[in-house]
């Protein structure tokens, strides 16, 4: 009996211990799938943008356009990558600011507008250099707003 | 014994004749003011180069907070934490009382020259005169103008919280009698206008040394590793460096600078944040000539490799460019 006890207790462990590193695994996935939607998609077509800002590379109407919509099509699956204990200090390589939680809501409507301006600066692309420049500034300074609340920048 | 003793005292009177004599404040006579009809405009340039508001403005919420109320309402009571301990930011509104309504233009530019407030008052350079010195006396005329244009306010700010010995402020004329001389800052002749330009707003107003720079133990600026990084003013995580070397920002453009100091972005769009936050907003509202300057006189800077390493790898993390 006491055998059996000792392996019930055991299993129940095992069992208690698999869900908690799953849990604190599912945790470091939307880390690591919020952090890929910014360094892979968001990033590198922003800097497409704003090379072409600076005059380093040629303005390119529909590269710029479509740089822009990759960065609008993120926003709807990048809110949806922040479950509750993910914030930074819980999770490695996290930093996000508890701010997103407490207010979730105005977190979700930045990353709403950073849907609407750069869907605005593909549209902009089309008519030409100018407007193009004009529409990714409004753009970036979502950027600026949204990491300047939301975001805890770890030290270097 | 007793002679002992007396020779012991007269070591003693004679330290404290050395210290109150190598103490004494240093300030610029009347005679060096030059005749000059204030330019508002240009003074809240300079008040904007200088990031006045971005320590002299109320915080919006705690006293560490970053935002600030009003940047036209300078009454002081910013915290700053450092390794010396907590110093409070002063009102320096024209307030009579609690401000500075009653310095004249001379007492404003010992304050910026010297460090020496009205009375002979030793300043902490955590006010950062080692740079604001280099300023012109035009430029100091203009701003001590714009200030008098903003509201004054009552509001007095708690005294400085600092360990000993550095909460005795005579101390200081040590270390002004070392990294304070008052001299304006000198073009190169062999640089170009945009390059001097560029190491007046930085050097001068602009006090970019001061956060970008390693310390030596007395607390000044190490001159052959200037701007090549620093631990934080704040104790915690490490300030960039700024020179054109692998470890700095060798791979950016003159274009990459200005657009940093426009936008807020990194050339890989990252967004800077904490303190620099800021500054870089002020740096935006600065004539767009100023911010290439800026970035023409950063580029000509020695190439240097970090003076303090960073507490991780920056290439084993790509999100921090």
């Amino acid at each position: 009996m006491r055998d059996v006890m000792l392996v019930v207790c055991a299993c129940v462990g095992v069992v208690a211990f698999a869900g908690l590193t799953s849990a604190a695994d599912d945790l470091a996935q939307a880390v690591k799938e919020r952090r890929a939607l910014m360094d892979d998609v968001v990033r590198p077509a922003a800097k497409l943008g704003g090379d072409m800002i600076k005059g380093k590379i040629p303005f390119d109407a529909d590269k710029a356009a479509e740089a822009m919509l990759e960065i609008s099509d993120v926003p709807e699956t990048y809110v949806t990558l922040f479950p509750a204990g993910s914030e930074v200090h819980a999770v490695p390589d996290s930093e996000a600011s508890p701010k997103i939680w407490e207010d979730f809501e105005g977190f979700k409507a930045l990353a709403q507008k950073l849907e609407e301006t750069s869907t605005e600066a593909a549209a902009a692309a089309e008519q030409g250099a100018g407007p193009f420049k004009a529409a990714f500034g409004e753009m970036t300074q979502i950027c600026k707003k949204c990491h300047k609340a939301y975001r805890v920048k770890k030290k270097e | 014994m007793r002679r002992a003793f007396l020779v012991i005292l007269a070591l003693a009177a004679a330290g404290a004749m050395a210290f109150y004599l190598l103490t004494v404040p240093a300030t610029v006579p009347a005679s060096a003011l030059p005749e000059h009809a204030p330019d508002l405009a240009n003074g809240k340039s300079m008040f904007t180069a200088g990031g006045c508001a971005e320590c002299h403005a109320a915080p919006a919420g705690a006293c560490d907070d970053l935002d600030i109320k009003d940047e036209a309402v300078l009454v002081g009571g910013r915290c700053l934490k450092t390794d010396f301990g907590t110093f409070y930011v002063p009102n320096i509104s024209p307030d009579k009382d609690t401000g500075i309504g009653n310095w004249t233009t001379l007492d404003f530019v010992n304050a910026m020259k010297r460090g020496i407030a009205p009375g002979g008052v030793h300043l902490y350079p955590a006010f950062p005169y080692t740079s604001y010195q280099r300023m012109t006396y035009e430029d100091l005329i203009d701003l001590k103008a714009y200030l008098d244009t903003l509201p004054a306010v009552t509001n007095l700010a708690p005294a400085h919280a600092l360990r000993f010995p550095y909460n005795i402020r005579r101390g200081l004329g040590l270390f002004q009698r070392l990294y304070v001389d008052g001299e304006s800052f000198t073009p190169d002749p062999k640089a170009s206008d945009a390059v001097n330009r560029g190491a007046y707003l930085v050097l001068g107003p602009g006090h970019c040394t001061e956060c970008h720079s390693p310390r030596n133990a007395f607390g000044g600026i190490i001159a052959s590793e200037a701007f090549a990084g620093a631990k934080s003013p704040d104790g915690d995580g490490t300030v960039p460096n700024i020179t054109p070397s692998a470890d700095g920002i060798g791979d950016w453009s003159a274009e990459d600078i200005a657009y940093l100091l426009e936008t807020g972005n990194t050339p890989d769009f990252d967004v800077i944040g904490e303190t620099m936050v800021p500054v870089q907003e002020n740096m935006a509202k600065l004539d767009p000539k100023d911010r290439e300057a800026i970035a023409a006189f950063l580029k000509s800077l020695p190439p240097r490799p970090n003076a303090v390493p960073k507490a991780k790898d920056k290439t084993a993390d790509k999100a921090e460019p």
